[in-house]
């Protein structure tokens, strides 16, 4: 096919994105949940700091569920989940029925495992799912651009939650490197001194003073030209 | 069968792992849900799909010369075969396309035949489609599932491969093609058929464009792209209402057009499938008239029959109907999907009255036909096989030649007291098994 439209590159991009923050989130979510197993209960409310997202929970069973089910609450991890089927559906002449597939099974058996009493442990099959979508996007989207601009939409969610998450500074380098490469095949227009600051703050640990991973999330915000 | 029903929750899981799903609107919110399928087929003996296929193409053959005829010469109102009054007040006559020769001549290039069989066996039609018949996709993705979940069955039984479908369809396009792309226009995701309008981009390897990705420069219809370049397009695929087709030349307040898309068309720079104006001839009044087109057109005899019907504005008929309006069914020409259709036995007195005046004052609204009691067919309910009223969509495709798809969608109504199948009513789907000895 070869050409994509305007509304089409946007809704590319942002299937990968919140495919990429349901992903990304559930595993940050997890961490999360450890530690209010472990220490501290209301570990959750540096989570919605960090994530620069309203806490309205009552308390840490609150946030469990809400933050993961409400289909009401826009920063929960379902809503993205919704967000990124809305934009697959538009795409499945760009990314397959096999690929679109994974993305509805993920839907599914998320929205079943509302009723489940172990809700985390329930939600295992969709990050399966969710690493099957990408997977099955390698094989079936044979438009090179297309598989580009979803994986730009990946790495930059992935990035902006590492940065906010503070992540090892080798999974930030990883994904730099990655978005990189797809930035340059995608075809889309971005602003390169954004990404030159980013990743040399990134690099260079001198540059590295106090605040720096929020200050590239931040900065993040303006990469992709609207 | 024990073998093929006992695969059915297996298909539906795949039905629903495909997003194998329609679009409705209730209390004005849109809801997706999976179209029901039943596993039990309904099975076409080769005889009957030979004699089926030769009355459908005969009786497209002479619609599409029908469609040609009103928009060009109007020898058949001349002759007095079709009353001009009934052409010129249907709501899908379009004066716009007066004079427009479509490319290859061809009007109903996917032309959707509604049909059910008699209790002797007899086949009657009893709509036929050409504007934008849906529901394709949905036998088409079954039967690819059902293979998989059955291949013994079909390794054993002589069942006619119906998977040819999008290349049938992709051959029809690229028939009338003028030069450029293969466009499938969708309204959009929150129209009822989206699944059908992706589904068959992706299988013929077309684009799916939404209304803003086109537009018109010089009479010619361009897809746009992200980087501002365009591509021309050749022939499109609209699967949008008539009058939303064209803000300039339709409805001005259609958000869902493409501006001057009927300038380019009257250039004959584009191929629009199915072509506008084609509303003239699927007219539920119309259709009485089709036996007469095919005579007159084709100098044949037709080979399908209508099912008996009566149209009020002749005073013989208005007679009949009005005394027997108990026994018959009545349908508002000017709506679809299984709606405005009434059953006068299902009429309690008042209402029956209530009618009898309405077609009196609206005699060209309504048509009367005579209920036909056509064949159950068995679906599966609670595990249990029960018998329920089925229709068959026959798809016949007009490209270098007209071709009827050796499959179809039966729908059926899950309600045991209903005649009515849409899928909007709550009717379900079967796949449709051609044999092929």
């Amino acid at each position: 096919m070869g050409t994509i439209s305007l509304e089409k590159r946007d809704s590319l991009y942002w299937l990968g994105r919140y495919t990429e923050r349901v992903y990304t989130t559930l595993n940050i979510f997890n961490k999360c949940y450890d530690r209010m197993l472990d220490s501290d209960e209301n570990d959750y409310k540096n989570l919605c700091c960090r994530l620069d997202i309203p806490n309205i929970y009552q308390s840490h069973d609150d946030f469990i569920h809400r933050f993961l089910f409400d289909q009401t609450n826009p920063d929960s991890v379902i809503t993205s989940l919704n967000r990124s089927y809305d934009n697959g559906i538009m795409l499945r002449d760009e990314i397959s029925s096999e690929t679109l597939a994974y993305l509805l099974m993920a839907l599914d058996i998320y929205k079943a495992s509302v009723h489940s009493d172990v809700q985390p442990m329930a939600l295992i099959p969709v990050t399966d799912y969710l690493l099957a979508f990408w997977g099955s996007l390698d094989d079936y989207i044979y438009d090179h651009r297309c598989r580009n601009i979803i994986k730009v939409g990946r790495y930059v969610e992935r990035l902006d939650l590492y940065y906010r998450c503070s992540f090892d500074q080798q999974d930030i380098d990883l994904t730099l490197h990655k978005l990189k490469y797809h930035l340059g095949e995608s075809g889309l227009h971005y602003d390169q001194g954004i990404f030159d600051t980013i990743f040399a703050i990134s690099k260079d640990k001198s540059l590295q003073t106090e605040g720096w991973h929020r200050r590239c999330a931040i900065k993040l915000l303006g990469l992709i030209a609207a | 069968m024990k073998e093929i029903i006992a695969g059915s929750d297996n298909i539906n899981m795949l039905l629903a792992r495909y997003g194998v799903k329609f679009g409705i609107y209730k209390n004005g919110e849109f809801h997706e849900q999976l179209f029901p399928y039943d596993p039990i087929p309904r099975i076409i003996s080769a005889e009957d799909f030979a004699y089926l296929e030769r009355g459908l193409a005969q009786r497209v053959d002479a619609l599409n010369r029908f469609l040609a005829d009103v928009y060009g010469a109007k020898h058949i109102i001349k002759d007095g075969v079709v009353p001009e009054s009934f052409v010129f007040s249907s709501s899908g006559y379009l004066p716009e396309c007066e004079g427009i020769s479509p490319p290859a001549d061809i009007y109903s290039h996917i032309s959707g035949i509604d049909l059910v069989q008699a209790k002797d066996g007899t086949w009657y039609v009893l709509e036929d489609n050409l504007r934008i018949p849906s529901g394709a996709s949905y036998p088409l993705i079954a039967r690819e599932l059902t293979r998989r979940a059955n291949p013994r069955l079909f390794r054993e039984h002589a069942i006619r491969d119906n998977r040819d479908y999008a290349a049938l369809l992709k051959a029809t396009m690229d028939n009338v093609n003028l030069g450029g792309i293969n466009v499938i226009l969708t309204p959009g995701r929150y129209n009822a058929a989206f699944f059908e309008h992706s589904y068959l981009a992706e299988k013929t390897g077309s684009v799916l464009a939404m209304p803003n990705d086109l537009f018109v420069q010089d009479c010619k219809l361009y897809y746009r792209d992200d980087r501002g370049s365009s591509r021309r397009v050749g022939a499109v695929y609209r699967r949008l209402s008539d009058e939303f087709l064209d803000p300039c030349s339709f409805r001005a307040d259609s958000l869902i057009g493409v501006p001057n898309l009927m300038a380019a068309y009257r250039a004959g720079n584009i191929a629009i499938l199915n072509a506008p104006g084609n509303g003239v001839a699927d007219d539920k009044g119309i259709y009485y008239f089709v036996p007469k087109m095919i005579r007159y057109y084709l100098n044949e005899e037709p080979i399908l029959n209508n099912a008996p019907t009566y149209l009020p504005m002749y005073e013989e008929d208005k007679t009949t109907v009005l005394d027997n309006i108990e026994k018959l069914v009545i349908k508002d020409v000017a709506e679809a999907g299984g709606y405005g259709v009434v059953f006068g036995s299902k009429m309690t007195p008042e209402e029956r009255e209530d009618w009898r005046k309405r077609i009196l004052r609206e005699p060209r609204r309504f048509i009367a036909q005579e209920v036909i009691d056509f064949l159950d067919l068995d679906i599966m309910d609670a595990g249990k096989p029960v018998p329920r009223k089925a229709d068959l969509r026959a798809f016949v495709l007009t490209g270098e030649k007209t071709t009827v798809w050796a499959s179809g969608l039966t729908r059926f109504s899950r309600n045991p007291d209903s005649f009515i199948v849409n899928s909007s009513q709550g009717g379900g789907f079967k796949d449709t098994w051609v044999l092929s000895r």
